[in-house]
């Protein structure tokens, strides 16, 4: 390989793929081409970004956290259940975020102290609490959102969203936490080789729970803003989301433990996200090839960064 | 010398089949669970003992069985196979098109066949992590048989059908499933060179070097292939067995199986890290899981309290087994 094709191989995909989506709408789509519908688009996928900072450090430790969707479908129906009626809703929010923390910390026991499959352990985490809200629910979905989440939701400054500007923020502090804090070289060396890391003195069982507590906040607070999205509750809520997470993070340059895209790579593979499913719908992609691409761009994605890294 | 005293002092050989270094893993609990559940049954429920639950707990058993033994198959080489649910629902999609049983069964287990080829080429050749090689078909597999039946309907082959649900000599054909699908997954685990050579590359894997077995002159890259189309063929057989039950096809029929295997397995003493398991094992943990929904579902209770269950068996199963890698 010629040194300008191997500097080229480190750029996350994401970028590429941006570009292009971004070049087939604005060729298809002229009308789409503006600010406002933009804001849209990008308002959508804000609760998914706030996931994926959570995913990417837990992918970065060589681990992996797919419980996002119980922990969504727990807050949404949690708050539309009005089962915590009596409460303030700000106590109510608070308690949502401690519940994905909690979730996280479960995690991360069970990865870092009892060394279970990761995929195998969230997975199952992500079954239990979509068995046990469903029977709370009784298959019935529970009821509706509280009026002035939604409106909180609405807010908008200029044509960026609110939830686009938390998403943002979110993202720049998660970048500053990760390259200025010695936890995020913990996190760096861990992805590495833990082993080395071990032997060298870093925490590699703490960095790993810290890790997925982190993701399990950031479920938290992705699953508050999906629930304000939504007027009314679901059960089917975001069951697709931890998945399109681990595929956004690994388009975006961050695969197990390694962290070339940073922090802003898997935020452009979410971008594609934002259009990649618009697109689609303007050429009349019906649901179910929306699956395929999903399973594809992880598959690319993954095939990319193996093939990259064979020889390392 | 040295070398004759050490000789000499040699560790004691651990027992083949039982005990803490067996081989064949921990599949005694199981075997306990299943005669105590068992018991448990046929003391407090009048509808367990009749023959006619008896047949149904075999023919809602087997297509776990069948694709508890194919995940086995990538298990003990330290892999894992999640798209085996979606081959099924794919399997059911396309033998309820139109057409001939004699171009869609072949059709069948030609597409089982590429996508166990996809998964493996992926894992081997493009040095894709196993989870995420067969985390990303299941998604295109599920697609494509969404695509072919967007929602349940149409109907089966009649062939497919009787060879399911019909019998020879009074004996249900569920009972000759059972016997045929046993011996192969005998022949395959403990009967062949294969067989040993999955136990050598996951046995490798576990301890924490990635080329053991391919130190030692062993075609891993061949064998690993040849394991996940194996275990896309047997993805495939449970998949017809399904459709021959339900006689139509379904594209959310699988979704479960993918989870539910790895319990059964794991529940069968088949370490998750690789290189420890064995055939009866894996039997003995879908039987188990079968026992457990039917006394269930004998007990009234509810679907969505059954999967959290089901969630917390496989939790508990896990975190119970040791493992030195950590992650993933």
């Amino acid at each position: 390989m010629t040194p300008i094709l191997r500097s080229a191989a480190k750029v996350p995909p994401a970028y590429f793929v941006f570009v292009a989506l971004l070049a087939t709408l604005w060729i298809t789509k002229p009308q789409l081409m503006n600010l406002n519908v933009m804001g849209i688009f990008v308002r959508q996928v804000a609760p998914l970004g706030i996931l994926v900072l959570g995913q990417l450090l837990v992918m970065r430790v060589r681990s992996i956290d797919l419980s996002g969707a119980g922990v969504l479908l727990l807050v949404n129906y949690l708050i539309a259940s009005g089962l915590l009626g009596g409460l303030p809703l700000p106590l109510v929010l608070l308690m949502c975020l401690g519940i994905g923390g909690l979730v996280g910390l479960f995690n991360g026991y069970l990865v870092a102290k009892r060394r279970v499959s990761a995929v195998i352990a969230t997975l199952a985490v992500t079954v239990i609490i979509t068995g046990f809200v469903q029977f709370l629910a009784s298959g019935k979905p529970p009821g509706n959102m509280p009026d002035i989440m939604n409106d909180i939701y609405k807010v908008k400054w200029g044509p960026v969203p609110l939830p686009v500007v938390l998403w943002v923020t979110l993202t720049a502090v998660m970048s500053v936490f990760l390259s200025r804090f010695v936890f995020g070289k913990f996190v760096l060396a861990v992805g590495e080789n833990p082993t080395a890391s071990h032997f060298s003195g870093v925490p590699v069982e703490r960095t790993v729970l810290i890790a997925h507590v982190l993701a399990g906040f950031f479920a938290g607070v992705a699953a508050l803003v999906q629930s304000a999205s939504v007027a009314v509750g679901s059960l089917r809520l975001g069951l697709e989301m931890p998945i399109d997470a681990v595929a956004a993070t690994i388009l975006g340059g961050v695969v197990f433990g390694r962290g070339d895209g940073g922090v802003w790579g898997p935020f452009f593979g979410v971008m594609c996200f934002a259009f990649l499913f618009v697109v689609m719908t303007s050429f009349g992609v019906p649901e179910p090839g929306k699956q395929i691409a999903r399973g594809l761009i992880i598959l690319l994605a993954a095939v990319f960064y193996g093939l990259s890294t064979r020889n390392s | 010398m040295t070398d004759t005293a050490s000789a000499t002092s040699h560790p004691r050989r651990p027992n083949r089949w039982l005990g803490k270094h067996s081989r064949q893993g921990n599949w005694l609990a199981a075997l306990i669970i299943i005669v105590a559940t068992t018991l448990l049954l046929l003391v407090t429920t009048d509808d367990f003992a009749t023959p006619q639950n008896a047949s149904n707990l075999l023919a809602q058993a087997m297509p776990l069985i069948i694709v508890a033994i194919g995940q086995m198959i990538v298990i003990v080489l330290a892999g894992m196979d999640l798209s085996v649910g979606s081959v099924m629902s794919l399997t059911t999609a396309i033998l309820a098109l139109d057409g001939s049983p004699i171009v869609l069964i072949p059709l069948v287990f030609l597409a089982a066949m590429s996508i166990g080829l996809v998964n493996g080429i992926a894992i081997v050749q493009l040095n894709v992590h196993p989870i995420i090689a067969t985390l990303s078909t299941q998604f295109i597999v599920l697609g494509v048989a969404q695509l072919l039946r967007p929602v349940a309907g149409g109907s089966v082959p009649d062939i497919v059908v009787s060879m399911v649900t019909g019998s020879v000599l009074g004996i249900p054909a569920p009972v000759f499933w059972a016997v045929v699908i046993v011996a192969v997954g005998w022949k395959i685990l403990h009967g062949s060179r294969f067989g040993l050579h999955l136990l050598a590359i996951g046995g490798g894997a576990a301890s924490g070097q990635t080329d053991t077995a391919h130190n030692f002159g062993l075609n891993d890259g061949r064998n690993i292939v040849l394991a996940y189309v194996l275990s896309a063929l047997f993805a495939a057989l449970a998949g017809f067995f399904i459709a021959g039950r339900i006689a139509s096809g379904d594209p959310g029929v699988g979704a479960q199986f993918a989870l539910d295997s790895i319990t059964a397995v794991a529940i069968g003493g088949t370490q998750l890290s690789g290189g420890i398991g064995g055939l009866h094992g894996t039997i003995l943990g879908a039987v188990l899981m079968a026992l457990l929904a039917n006394g269930m579902n004998l007990a009234n209770m509810s679907a969505f309290l059954q999967g959290a269950i089901k969630g917390v068996i496989l939790l508990l199963v896990v975190a119970l087994q040791s493992r030195k890698k950590m992650g993933l």
